[in-house]
């Protein structure tokens, strides 16, 4: 039976790392790891190249080569013969596998230090399973259906998104649905800011309280690369590419010492994750956001998922766009509310730091940058005029925000507050009355101070 | 080319264990060994190549000689390439036997620590084997990274 190289992509993934043998041009064999072998067609692949080390300089010489690939679940081992045909150092195959090599410098603290070189393209000369690699029985298969089974899930969660009326909405329907409906129990949606230099969490699922608000640079580490790359990532058995980035690290560091090289980066989420699927929210080319799943098995994200993901990237994405721009002169549709004069329980003490433009309550960190600003703003609003009802309309009107003229975010930046307030002050919400008016309900007094 | 002996450690704690060859061709080969035994004198090595998976890699060594053998350890992937010359191939002697079993238990417990649960990586077949005895010549840095490739004093 012949070999189909489409049928192994277990081998492909970079969990159980592939081995590469060279020659020189005098005859001396060499042999190492690669780091990534990217399945292009049943005629080629890609070896991912970092340095110019002893592999690229036989290549360079000789060209070719042997690789050995084993299946991450079974261990089989299957052997290429390959001949190399050309480098790209540009192009759809380059940047897709310079995200992931992007994403590990980074992550370990050294952009620029190590990247892809290029893309080395190779004929496949031959390929063969190697008879007797393995002694015993295999693991049972998990997953035969391939997901096949899942097709009706995918139609629910676009019906369920269709569904939605508002971007909380939306946001809260999307992380939903991917947890009942495809078990992607910890998942995470980020939205760039103003600046687009950075995205923050809008909402997650199945990390507690944790997370939502929190932010990422735009090209660093897993989700910044696919925001700065726009290209989907995905990452089995991470502590692998880490090791790499690590081991990398300490031979820069030998050589050149600590301070060549950036601090690493704490990977988002959870801290014993091992399998990472980022995918980017594109409308026409532009970012609008990054879907960020992960899992504690080693191979928890298989092509099919990449797949439904996508469709559902896709999605979200023109909703994001849509909902992202609100409705400012509709009425509102809850009539104003009577705030009763009751003596409130209790008394929260808000503060401003305007140097830092961040907002603590009661001494403990709230919210920073466009939503602290709107928050204060409501408060003082509050304070002084007793207001409760607010439009969005007054907020972009309002030069000291620091809100951009166009694609403001000021929709997901109302929701980050609404979902910090939840955490860490429900005794006073921002509840939607209609589209473009919110309202500021309390079941507390405060008090406000402002400092520098 | 004498190893250095504090590296003799590291080479047999039970670390990745690579092996390249190539033909007359200069067309490369590469295979995974397993287990292997440093000379009392450390100018050479033996190497154990599963027979199951041996035949190109031992065609090729009866065929010219030229062997590279990567050691890495799996936790943080520092590793050496030693390379040199087949100098002789023979069955491996039952002692061997219990040396290669308990270097895979090694190199498995590794791999646990990685992820990997044993009852895949104790697939790994490794007996019989061929012993393959390798004067080394060179020693280089195979730890990822500019510095990969290097040639190291590792011997002299």
């Amino acid at each position: 039976m012949t070999l189909r190289l489409a049928d192994l992509p277990r081998c492909f993934q970079g969990i159980t790392p592939a081995v590469v043998g060279t020659c020189s041009k005098d005859g001396e064999p060499n042999v190492t790891y690669a780091s990534h072998v990217y399945f292009i067609d049943e005629g080629h692949v890609a070896l991912s190249r970092q340095f110019f080390n002893k592999t690229a300089k036989n290549v360079s010489e000789n060209p070719f080569v042997c690789v050995q690939l084993y299946d991450s679940l079974t261990l089989e081992g299957y052997e290429l013969d390959l001949r190399f045909n050309h480098s790209e150092t540009s192009g759809p195959l380059f940047d897709t596998m310079a995200v992931r090599i992007q994403a590990i410098a980074t992550h370990t603290g050294m952009l620029g230090v190590f990247k892809l070189l290029s893309a080395d393209v190779y004929d496949v000369v031959s390929a063969r399973m190697i008879d007797g690699f393995v002694v015993g029985p295999a693991p049972p298969a998990t997953d035969p259906a391939g997901g096949r089974g899942e097709v009706r899930a995918l139609q629910v969660i676009t019906s369920r998104l269709n569904q939605a009326r508002s971007l909380d909405e939306l946001i809260a329907t999307l992380l939903g649905a991917l947890h009942e409906e495809l078990g992607f129990a910890h998942a995470m949606l980020l939205l760039p800011d103003e600046s687009g230099e950075k995205l923050f969490t809008i909402a997650s699922s199945g990390y507690g309280e944790s997370g939502v608000g929190s932010e990422v640079a735009v090209g660093q580490g897993l989700v910044g690369a696919v925001a700065s790359e726009r290209r989907i990532l995905r990452v089995g058995r991470i502590g692998n590419d880490l090791r790499y980035g690590r081991a990398v690290r300490g031979e820069v560091k030998t050589a050149e010492g600590e301070c060549a090289l950036a601090p690493e980066i704490p990977l988002p989420g959870l801290p014993d994750a091992q399998s990472h699927l980022a995918i980017p929210l594109l409308v026409q080319g532009r970012l609008v956001g990054v879907l960020a799943v992960e899992s504690r098995d080693i191979d928890a994200f298989a092509d099919w998922h990449e797949s439904f993901l996508g469709v559902i990237a896709n999605q979200a994405a023109m909703a994001i766009e849509t909902m992202s721009v609100d409705e400012d002169d509709a009425r509102p549709s809850a009539a104003p509310l009577d705030v009763p004069e009751v003596a409130p329980k209790r008394v929260r003490k808000f503060r401003y730091y305007k140097g830092d433009d961040c907002v603590f309550v009661d001494g403990e960190y709230l919210v920073r940058n466009v939503p602290g600003r709107i928050f204060w703003r409501i408060l003082e609003a509050h304070e002084s005029e007793k207001r409760t009802e607010f439009t969005n309309r007054e907020l972009r009107l309002d030069g000291s925000l620091g809100l951009p003229a166009i694609k403001d975010n000021l929709e997901s930046r109302l929701i980050l507050l609404r979902k910090r307030l939840e955490q860490k002050c429900p005794d006073l919400r921002l509840p939607q009355t209609g589209r473009g008016h919110f309202r500021l309900e309390l079941d507390c007094a405060f008090e406000l101070e402002l400092r520098d | 080319m004498q190893i250095r002996s504090e590296l003799v450690e590291f080479l047999t704690s039970g670390v990745s264990l690579l092996v390249g060859t190539r033909d007359v061709r200069l067309v490369p080969a590469c295979l995974r060994a397993m287990g292997v035994a440093i000379a009392a004198d450390r100018t050479g090595l033996t190497v154990f190549v599963p027979k199951a998976t041996g035949a190109r890699t031992l065609a090729n060594l009866r065929d010219n000689g030229r062997i590279a053998v990567t050691f890495s350890r799996v936790i943080d992937l520092k590793g050496v390439q030693i390379k040199g010359k087949c100098i002789g191939m023979r069955d491996a002697t039952e002692a061997e036997h219990a040396l290669q079993a308990r270097y895979l238990d090694a190199f498995c417990g590794a791999l646990e620590e990685i992820g990997m649960p044993r009852p895949i990586s104790a697939r790994f077949a490794f007996w019989p084997s061929v012993a393959v005895e390798v004067r080394a010549e060179s020693l280089f840095e195979q730890t990822p990274g500019p510095s990969a490739g290097r040639a190291l004093e590792g011997g002299a």
